[in-house]
């Protein structure tokens, strides 16, 4: 069944994907299992991704999917028998009022086991700052669209610097306009313009295996 | 010294052989744009969407001071409401006034929640920017089939634009776009008439869009579309073949102006498996380029993201068909595989010009023009033409300086 259910969601089978989940909690099996395998079906449709397999329009679907079976399965769940490998303080950087981009990634660093704090979008310098403080994250993820949001991240990173924060995290930039230039303009650690690429990366820096 | 006619008949023959897939005498640079204009005029951005006297002095200014061949990323001072274009599709005297305006006074004037602006919902310095939304529901699929122009017009539009949600205030708000259309008009004059004395030939544009792109910016909201495509493949399918007539209807509603190019920004392209993108996304933007063929418009279509996967497709177009603007999509490779085909534009990212240094862009132009200068056909532009504020003057020099190094046959 759980087999089934990786399959199902891996192969885009909206409905198929959803009936099984809920078929399967139904009959007494175990959320923790199915959380699991809805992970690991994740990270599959990830992989594709990056394979050049499957597309943003899968990414996409995927998510949508997931979000459809967690919806029934994380009430299920006992608080705290959820293991997270780490935690990301994720926001749209300041002057930059899309979300489309962050929020893809965030599905996809949660499916992956990341808590993820999302600060929302158009976030001034000074929230991550303060956030940072207050959840000590393993990495800052800061998303931007626009173009202006490049001189938005190397601002931010300039402030978590300021306060002396720059070496407790791990920074990760993504979006559309984002590439290894502006990695290094910005004083970042890795970027990604996909968020399969993003949540790899962010196992990597934090020394999980992605 | 030569004079603004010679300069600008001078430029424009440069691109015209660019897009007739020949040599130039040198390859044609098309300038950037955006946020850097009012920055370096020292004027807000809210100053830059809602004042016209400020914004066609900043982008003179600039112009002046950073030449190019074609100032067509100059052209945008605003983002658009895509329904609003498109409610007008059939009256094309209207549609060819307000249709396509995109300034904050129209922001203002309609109420539109699918935009952003300085100076209103954002800081007075931020960049404008869209966000669409969720305007249209799944059940309505067939309303916008049966009379694509009736649906966006009465019910999308009241949707969309606050002070245009009951008759008093659509009406009322109907009369002020009447009267900021000819401030508009004279806005664009103006601005052309100056470049002309910079020596900048005149190229006036109208505007395409795929019909897929239309639902997802405008009605249905990107994610929500792509999640149709699987749940109700047919209706979407309808839906964009309902679109073309009226997305051709008001490009060509500007020919009478004596338009040579359509641009056809592309968006959900990049999201797509060649799978949709053969199903969903280019029958019927292929379609819109062959409409405009048909009357004499070459289109000028922007490939956002990476079209990678895609670029053959480009191949089933007639030869000379327009230019193909990329932004991610790596040039070298389009260049081989669209050659004596297709100009193709773009190949220097954004992130050079904003986080490099002269040297570097020096080095980078000079790489890039030996591998896809060759036979012609080719326009350099930056990736996207949106440059914001902080972007290092010298580097925008540096570039002018490098394609006049450089790119040359």
């Amino acid at each position: 069944m759980l087999e089934e259910i990786l399959k199902s969601i891996v192969e885009m089978e909206e409905e198929e994907a959803v009936k099984k989940a809920k078929e399967y909690l139904d009959g007494g099996g175990d959320p923790q299992k199915l959380l699991e395998v809805c992970r690991d079906a994740m990270g599959e449709v990830g992989s594709r991704f990056e394979k050049g397999e499957y597309f943003l329009s899968e990414l996409i679907l995927g998510g949508e999917i997931f979000r459809q079976i967690m919806e029934f399965t994380l009430p299920k769940l006992q608080s705290g028998s959820v293991k997270k490998i780490g935690k990301i303080v994720l926001g749209t950087v300041k002057e930059d009022v899309h979300n489309i981009g962050k929020d893809i990634f965030k599905v996809f660093a949660e499916a992956s086991g990341f808590e993820v704090i999302d600060l929302g979008i158009d976030t001034p310098e000074e929230k991550f700052v303060e956030a940072v403080k207050e959840h000590k994250p393993d990495i800052v993820g800061m998303s931007c669209l626009i173009t202006a949001g490049v001189t938005s991240m190397k601002k931010t990173v300039d402030k978590l610097k300021e306060a002396g924060l720059r070496d407790s995290v791990k920074i990760i930039i993504g979006g559309g306009r984002v590439d290894e230039s502006v990695k290094e303009f910005a004083g970042a650690d890795a970027w990604a313009d996909d968020a399969a690429k993003g949540v790899r990366l962010c196992k990597q820096l934090i020394g999980v295996e992605g | 010294m030569k004079s603004p006619e010679e300069l600008a008949k001078e430029r424009m023959r440069r691109i015209e052989a660019a897009v007739n897939l020949e040599e130039p005498d040198r390859v044609p640079f098309s300038g950037v744009g955006g946020d850097v204009i009012a920055a370096y005029a020292g004027i807000t951005q809210e100053e830059f969407c809602f004042d016209y006297k400020k914004a066609k002095e900043a982008i003179v200014k600039f112009n002046r001071d950073f030449p190019c061949d074609w100032t067509f990323a100059a052209g945008f001072v605003g983002v658009g409401v895509p329904p609003l274009t498109y409610a007008f599709a059939d009256d094309p005297d209207v549609s060819a006034t307000v249709g396509m305006a995109m300034f904050g006074t129209i922001h203002d004037i309609t109420g539109d929640v699918c935009t952003r602006y300085p100076g209103r919902e954002i800081e007075s310095n931020c960049s404008p920017q869209f966000i669409g939304g969720k305007f249209m529901e799944v059940e309505e699929y067939d309303d916008l089939i049966e009379n694509p122009v009736k649906f966006i017009a009465e019910v999308i539009i009241p949707r969309i634009c606050r002070n245009m949600n009951t008759p008093r205030k659509a009406m009322a708000a109907m009369i002020r776009l009447g009267i900021e259309a000819e401030k508009i008009k004279s806005f664009a004059m103006e601005v052309g008439m100056e470049l002309a004395k910079l020596g900048y030939p005149s190229i006036p544009i109208t505007l395409g869009y795929t019909p897929l792109d239309l639902i997802g910016d405008g009605l249905r909201d990107e994610l929500n579309l792509i999640l149709d495509l699987r749940r109700y493949p047919d209706k979407v399918r309808k839906a964009c073949e309902a679109l073309v007539e009226p997305i051709l209807k008001v490009g060509l509603a500007l020919k009478p102006l004596g338009i040579k190019y359509a641009f056809i920004p592309l968006h959900l392209n990049e999201y797509l498996s060649p799978e949709l993108y053969n199903e969903f996304y280019w029958p019927y933007l292929k379609e819109v380029i062959m409409g405009f063929a048909k009357e004499g418009i070459k289109s000028f279509v922007f490939f956002e993201g990476r079209h990678d996967a895609h670029l053959e497709t480009i191949l089933e177009l007639p030869k000379g068909w327009g230019i193909a603007y990329f932004e991610k999509t790596d040039v070298r490779k389009a260049k081989e595989i669209l050659k004596g085909h297709t100009c193709v534009m773009g190949g220097v990212p954004i992130s050079l010009i904003v986080s490099g240094t002269p040297e570097k862009i020096d080095s980078y132009v000079k790489e890039l023009l030996e591998e896809v200068k060759p036979g012609g056909g080719y326009i350099l532009a930056t990736s996207v033409g949106i440059a914001p504020k902080e972007t290092p003057v010298e580097n925008i020099k540096a570039l002018i300086e490098a394609v006049e190094k450089y790119g040359k046959y």
